[in-house]
């Protein structure tokens, strides 16, 4: 038996602080996402000042709302992922306030068991294998959705396209992804 | 049965936190009734959570971790809860506001530093609105009764998005008043001596 790989690991310290408000769980969880969460916002246009505030205060988010995280319904990544999403927003968000989309339904009462997170963990390496493959115009789409902060009409202008050529790229390349994602639920 | 629903890009710069909040609200409209298109944005954070393990990471600054220790036992901000956009229906946030013959609308909220602004419209059956363009993203989600934009109907629950490159003249189809949510970034363009006149009335 191998190593548990990196999302299990992480998987494993998010549930360790949601039920046990494991203190070095968390300490293990910081140094493995803060600094990732930091240079994310720094690609998204944050200043360097700014988005070392918004990836701590990412972090004490994660904190305090670790109780939520469940393996059966998102990735450890995915999960640490929205909260990031939202601190961006906060950061961000200029005019109307309201709170950000509450995407990951509520979780299972039952505890997760070992086959869950294996299968997270399946999810999760088809994930990163699919996401590799993409041809290099996909994913320059794909980052450039995530990564740059413009409107919706200058996305095209941003690449020298026209933005149907871009949304193309994006429809073919997340039902690339999502099909990865699926492929679990298909087998018997 | 819903049959319009928002593009794969739309949920991914929502998945990315960068759209305006308005069309945020719009999308989560259509969240409510549609399970599929939450399925998709789930899975849209899933790629973000992809991309985040993928992104080097830089130094955090001096004592960050201990700074965050100290504030682990802070308590939580209170956050007030957010009405789902389908009580708007039967509970308007806001006073219907008469712009034409047949055709309400009701701020949301007014234009913020994107230029986006968020409205509901309420058009009496048979009623058309202005034809249209756009000079920036509109969103659209059906609340009740359904429309027509001269080449498709959207019922409640549908989606409705448009760039730049669309013309359209949607009007109401029979049955109960079509009311809709939805956000605007930029002005529209109506088309026609019409258009001109009742562009201010609209105040689009």
């Amino acid at each position: 038996m191998s190593l548990p790989s990196p999302d299990t690991r992480h998987a494993a310290w998010l549930l360790a602080v949601g039920t046990e408000r494991d203190r070095a769980a968390f300490v293990a969880l910081f140094h493995e996402f803060a600094p990732r969460m930091k240079a994310w916002l720094m690609r998204a246009g944050v200043p360097a000042e700014a988005a070392e505030d918004a990836a701590q205060e990412a972090m004490l988010a994660v904190w305090q709302k670790a109780a939520q995280f469940d393996p059966a319904r998102a990735t450890a990544s995915a999960w640490m992922f929205t909260i990031l999403r939202n601190r961006y927003i906060d950061q961000t968000r200029r005019g109307l306030r309201r709170p950000p989309i509450d995407v990951l339904p509520p979780p299972d009462s039952e505890p997760a068991s070992q086959d869950t997170l294996l299968l997270a963990e399946e999810r999760s390496a088809r994930l990163h294998t699919a996401l590799s493959a993409l041809p290099n115009d996909q994913r320059a789409a794909l980052e450039l959705a995530f990564f740059k902060s413009c409107s919706h009409s200058e996305m095209g202008k941003v690449l020298g396209l026209p933005l149907g050529t871009v949304k193309s790229r994006l429809r073919l390349a997340m039902a690339k992804l999502r099909s990865a994602l699926a492929e679990d639920d298909m087998t018997p | 049965m819903i049959r319009h629903h928002p593009s794969p890009t739309l949920l991914l710069r929502c998945a990315a936190g960068q759209l305006p909040a308005a069309h945020d609200a719009v999308i989560e409209a259509h969240l409510a009734r549609c399970p599929n298109c939450r399925a998709a944005l789930v899975d849209a954070m899933a790629v973000g959570g992809a991309l985040l393990d993928q992104t080097p990471k830089v130094a955090m600054a001096a004592g960050a971790l201990d700074t965050v220790l100290a504030q682990l036992d802070r308590p939580l901000p209170p956050v007030a809860p957010l009405k789902p956009a389908m009580d708007f229906v039967t509970h308007p946030p806001g006073r219907w506001r008469r712009v034409a013959p047949g055709v309400a609308t009701m701020t949301l909220a007014p234009r913020d530093a994107t230029g986006t602004r968020l409205d509901m419209l309420r058009v009496a059956p048979g009623s058309g609105l202005l034809s249209h363009g756009h000079h920036g993203l509109e969103t659209l989600c059906v609340l009740q009764g359904a429309f027509d934009d001269g080449i498709e109907r959207f019922a409640a629950g549908d989606f409705a998005e448009a760039d730049d490159a669309l013309d359209h003249r949607p009007v109401a189809l029979p049955g109960e008043a079509c009311v809709c949510i939805f956000a605007t970034t930029g002005y529209l363009k109506p088309h026609g001596v019409l258009g001109r006149l009742v562009r201010p009335l609209l105040g689009m």
